[in-house]
């Protein structure tokens, strides 16, 4: 296979993977607004972290907030694989950005608000799935 | 065609996310809600999602299974608004409506009835079902609200505790029950069958999280659970029924 047939393999891979955290954070931040999340289920430790100061941020749903992340994700991971290589930069980027808040993020359900939400456990694996891929697509340049 | 296929792409995903978004934004509420047609004017959260709850509306309350008798009450049988909540002493949420539950007693008085029952969250809240025994035991000798009160006022100091058991004993002692008889109670079969029967209660009703308020059978959305929106729905309840 090509260099750039395999690299945009790699980036289309990264589009699917941004499409489930996309899915996810959508679903986290109907949650949010319509404070389901709010409420205590039998599903341990959601609403201790969705409920928390830290879901917030100036007055925004931190899971709107990665819904536009994962968005954008999608949108360059799919231009990088068209062959735009301003977008491959730009993505690696983000989601290396991403994965630091998503080890951010842990740390505050680890260590502050003590309880994990398995919505938030999800998103993390993706943005390090994600990181994964996008390393991957680095070192078939390097090639 | 080639140079647009990408840009398509991010559009078609752009526009399923969003449908998706609205679609899911409407019908989460109007699922969990049973709310009922209300005399007077719609309050702005029951407009929101008052076209999709017509039908639900005109549906016949679910009396549910019984619960745990006698319940735990507060104010008269005869009360025009009946207020039903399903809480978890360990749940924040229902720690931070505790506060508005009693301002919504003080104020109506005598034109209200609150029962409380037991919906522990096992095994979510770790402590949760400790609390809901404790609550109980301390119902057996009358002191059923003191110790729901302590509970839910000192939540954030004993749900981090490794044993809640000396923590409980003490506030038994605390409101004055015998301590000893409640060293028994709490572990006692009684206890767990009340628990359970509340339990029950609660799953025939549907009930899947803390804190769920029913007023006279029909579900309260949890967004109108604010002490103000709270009071209207109460209030036009109670004009309902004059």
């Amino acid at each position: 296979m090509a260099i750039g047939n395999r690299k945009s393999a790699i980036y289309a891979a990264a589009a699917l993977l941004s499409l489930l955290g996309l899915t996810d954070a959508i679903y986290l931040t109907v949650e949010h607004v319509t404070g389901q999340s709010v409420r205590c289920t039998i599903v341990a430790g959601c609403s201790e972290v969705l409920s928390s100061s830290y879901a917030v941020v100036a007055g925004i749903p931190l899971a709107m907030i990665g819904a536009a992340a994962y968005f954008t994700v999608f949108s360059l991971a799919t231009l990088a694989a068209f062959g735009y290589r301003v977008a491959g930069t730009l993505l690696t980027a983000l989601i290396v950005a991403m994965f630091l808040v998503s080890l951010w993020l842990i740390y505050l359900q680890a260590f502050v608000i003590r309880a994990f939400c398995q919505f938030c456990l999800l998103s993390a694996a993706v943005t390090f799935l994600l990181l994964v891929v996008i390393l991957m697509a680095r070192r078939v340049k390097s090639v | 065609m080639k140079r647009l296929l990408p840009f398509i792409i991010i559009l078609v995903v752009l526009g399923v996310a969003l449908c998706s978004a609205w679609y899911l934004t409407r019908s989460i509420p109007a699922s969990t809600t049973v709310v009922g047609s209300q005399p007077g004017s719609p309050s702005p959260q029951r407009a929101q999602t008052a076209g999709s709850q017509a039908a639900a509306g005109q549906a016949v309350a679910n009396p549910g299974a019984p619960g745990a008798e006698p319940a735990h009450v507060l104010g008269p049988a005869t009360a025009p608004a009946h207020l039903e909540e399903f809480g978890d002493f360990e749940c924040p949420p229902c720690g931070a409506f505790h506060p508005i539950l009693e301002e919504m007693h003080k104020e109506f008085g005598d034109r209200m009835q609150i029962t409380f029952r037991e919906f522990p969250l096992v095994p979510a809240h770790q402590h949760a079902l400790a609390a809901a025994s404790a609550a109980e035991a301390a119902g057996m000798q009358g002191k059923f609200w003191e110790m729901h009160d302590l509970l839910y006022e000192r939540q954030k100091i004993w749900k981090t505790e490794f044993d809640v058991r000396p923590v409980f004993e003490g506030y038994a002692k605390e409101i004055g029950i015998d301590v000893e008889r409640y060293k028994r109670d709490v572990s006692s079969d009684a206890v767990a069958l009340r628990i359970q029967k509340d339990g029950s209660r609660g799953h025939s009703l549907g009930v899947k999280g803390t804190p769920t308020v029913f007023l006279n059978g029909r579900e309260v959305p949890f967004e109108s659970l604010p002490a103000e929106q709270l009071r209207v729905i109460i209030q036009r309840e109670i004009e309902g029924k004059k």
